[in-house]
């Protein structure tokens, strides 16, 4: 094999192909990378539909004037901890553009900041969660006074605490495996690419 | 907007053999090329109002058209043609040169995608310094990669029974 020869008919060879402005248009997503855009571009679209559908929430319910007042007090906060989410993810996105940086630095940098913006979801998810589970608190203390404290009477508080712990653990490997599901798979192809040009 | 974009398929019409080699060492089927081909120039295009000019614009596309075929995967429906080197291909004495470089690219195939972009480089005429800037890895690495590619290059082609 003479690679000298194959390098002129190499660069002898001429692409036939010619680039139009439709070729500009067309959408496509097959590198992670591209994906991983895409899915954080829907999750934008979704949580915004589902702060929509919260905003309505008071005005279909019979919540009392404090229910209402602690519900969009945990409203706000939930607005506020996604807007700062969604705007370092935003700025992420528009960064993710720029690969002309050397393989190496534009793939390790995409993964880290992907990295750190899983991160940044799960820590938004908690949150999130850790709201609404106040939220359900203050609601049965103030709304459902009759008869939940019988309810509590009779359960013993290691059980209760039990609950909670069960329950912040399903929260927690929920959140983990739908991190894993929508980016982590994704993410792990463009680590194996790292992997390879470290490797000597 | 419309002139930007005349002034960008101007650019990257006239580098375009770039696109078409790295579709063509990265994918083995037509309809897979076709899409990375397109998928290399949609992400160009995105890409184009970072490149400042402070260097060439066939150097910047190199970047990132190789940095997208290293991050790109087919789509997973589709087959992997396993057509061996020795068939397929017409021994013809006037179509030589494509004859070498339809088994180049198909040996290619059975490489991994940093393997690929390094002898793409080479192909390109790239020096080890060049090669090493482009990957982000180091001038030894680059020489030592390169050489243990071309070395694996030569087996898979003499594996599959031809030699040139």
């Amino acid at each position: 094999m003479n690679f000298d020869d194959l390098k002129n008919e190499w660069n002898a060879e001429e692409a036939e192909t010619n680039i139009s402005a439709d070729m500009l248009k067309i959408k496509q997503a097959h590198t992670p990378i591209d994906i991983i855009r895409k899915k954080m571009k829907h999750e934008f679209f979704y949580q915004v539909f589902f702060l929509a559908i919260m905003a309505f929430l008071p005005t279909v319910t019979a919540f009392s004037a404090t229910t209402k007042m602690a519900y969009l007090a945990c409203f706000a906060i939930t607005c506020g901890f996604t807007a700062y989410y969604f705007f370092k993810f935003y700025k992420f996105y528009k960064n993710s553009y720029d690969m002309s940086m050397d393989s190496r630095k534009s793939i390790l940098w995409f993964y880290y900041e992907m990295k750190l913006n899983i991160e940044l979801y799960k820590a938004l998810t908690y949150i999130v969660a850790f709201i609404s589970v106040t939220f359900g608190a203050i609601y049965i203390l103030v709304e459902q006074t009759s008869y939940i404290p019988k309810i509590l009477a009779n359960l013993s508080p290691v059980y209760i605490l039990l609950n909670c712990f069960i329950s912040i653990l399903i929260i927690g490997a929920i959140t983990e495996l739908w991190a894993w599901y929508y980016y982590g798979k994704y993410l792990k192809r463009v680590k194996k690419v790292v992997d390879e040009l470290d490797y000597e | 907007m419309k002139e930007t974009e005349n002034i960008f398929l101007s650019m990257i019409n006239q580098h375009k053999a770039i696109i078409h080699k790295i579709a063509k060492m990265y994918m083995n089927n037509t309809d897979d090329q076709q899409d990375l081909f397109q998928e290399i120039v949609m992400q160009l295009w995105k890409a184009y109002p970072t490149f400042k000019g402070n260097s060439k614009f066939s150097t910047w596309m190199y970047r990132v058209a190789l940095n997208t075929a290293l991050v790109y995967f087919k789509k997973d429906n589709r087959k992997v043609d396993k057509t061996p080197l020795n068939e397929n291909i017409d021994i013809n004495e006037s179509e030589l040169k494509e004859e070498k470089l339809s088994y180049l690219y198909k040996a290619v195939q059975e490489l991994n995608a940093v393997e690929k972009a390094l002898i793409f480089l080479f192909l390109e005429n790239q020096s080890h310094r060049e090669i090493a800037e482009n990957l982000g890895i180091s001038e030894v690495n680059a020489r030592v990669k390169l050489n243990r590619t071309k070395e694996k290059l030569q087996l898979i082609v003499k594996k599959n029974g031809y030699e040139f």
